[in-house]
């Protein structure tokens, strides 16, 4: 797991603009029609796969990101 | 988006919600400061808004999310070859499923015999704006998420 400061930046605690706004950057997420970066990721039961075996599962899928709030 | 998962299953396409960090974090569901609390409100995201797709958790400190560009509710297509074909910096029903369509057309046209050379393209798409919906999820998570989102704005 990476570095204390950085999980407590990203989680931020409080909705305020200098605590959200430098995570906002759309403008440098990955292009299309490139192959996209893969990452770790859990299930609810706590199993490991990746990015790329979900996508690699279907013809086309859909990833919405989120949370409860 | 569940009913999207579900309209176009048989048509080979998976669909899966992946649990960032809590844009608004108030009394009820604060701030991750652990992956026990990451799993737990994913479990209400589950049972308390109906959500049936696969839920997938990003590490704590958010690798996944950060690398795609952080927004709190943006949604992508991916091929099977990881390739990513659509990203909207907001999730709108409509504007996925204008995409699915489209690119399930490719799909039949090719087998139909044309070929087809891929291009990008850029818009803007349109979606409703539900304030009063929106509010009851920032109450959902206390009143300071809904007193620091009039403040911010």
């Amino acid at each position: 797991m990476s570095d204390p400061d950085l999980i407590a930046r990203y989680n931020y605690d409080e909705f305020v603009p200098h605590k959200f706004g430098p995570w906002m950057r759309f403008d440098e997420s990955p292009p299309l029609g490139v192959v996209a970066p893969d990452f770790p990721l859990w299930d609810l039961d706590g199993g490991e796969t990746t990015l790329s075996a979900v996508w690699s599962a279907h013809a086309y899928t859909v990833v919405e990101f989120g949370s409860f709030t | 988006m569940n009913s999207l998962a579900d309209k176009y299953k048989e048509d080979g396409v998976g669909s899966i919600f992946l649990y960032t960090h809590e844009a608004h974090p108030g009394e009820y569901y604060p701030h991750h400061t652990s992956m026990e609390m990451k799993y737990n409100h994913a479990r209400v995201l589950r049972d308390e808004l109906g959500v049936t797709r696969p839920i997938l958790l990003d590490s704590l400190d958010g690798a996944c999310h950060r690398a795609y560009g952080s927004m709190p509710n943006m949604s992508w297509i991916f091929n099977r070859s990881g390739l990513p074909l659509y990203k909207g910096d907001w999730t709108d029903v409509q504007s996925i499923e204008d995409s699915l369509r489209y690119l399930l057309q490719v799909g039949e046209r090719r087998r139909g015999g044309e070929r087809l050379a891929a291009f990008r393209v850029e818009r803007m798409d349109y979606r409703i704006q539900d304030r009063e919906n929106f509010f009851k999820g920032l109450e959902r998570s206390g009143p300071k998420a809904v007193r620091e989102f009039e403040e911010a704005f």
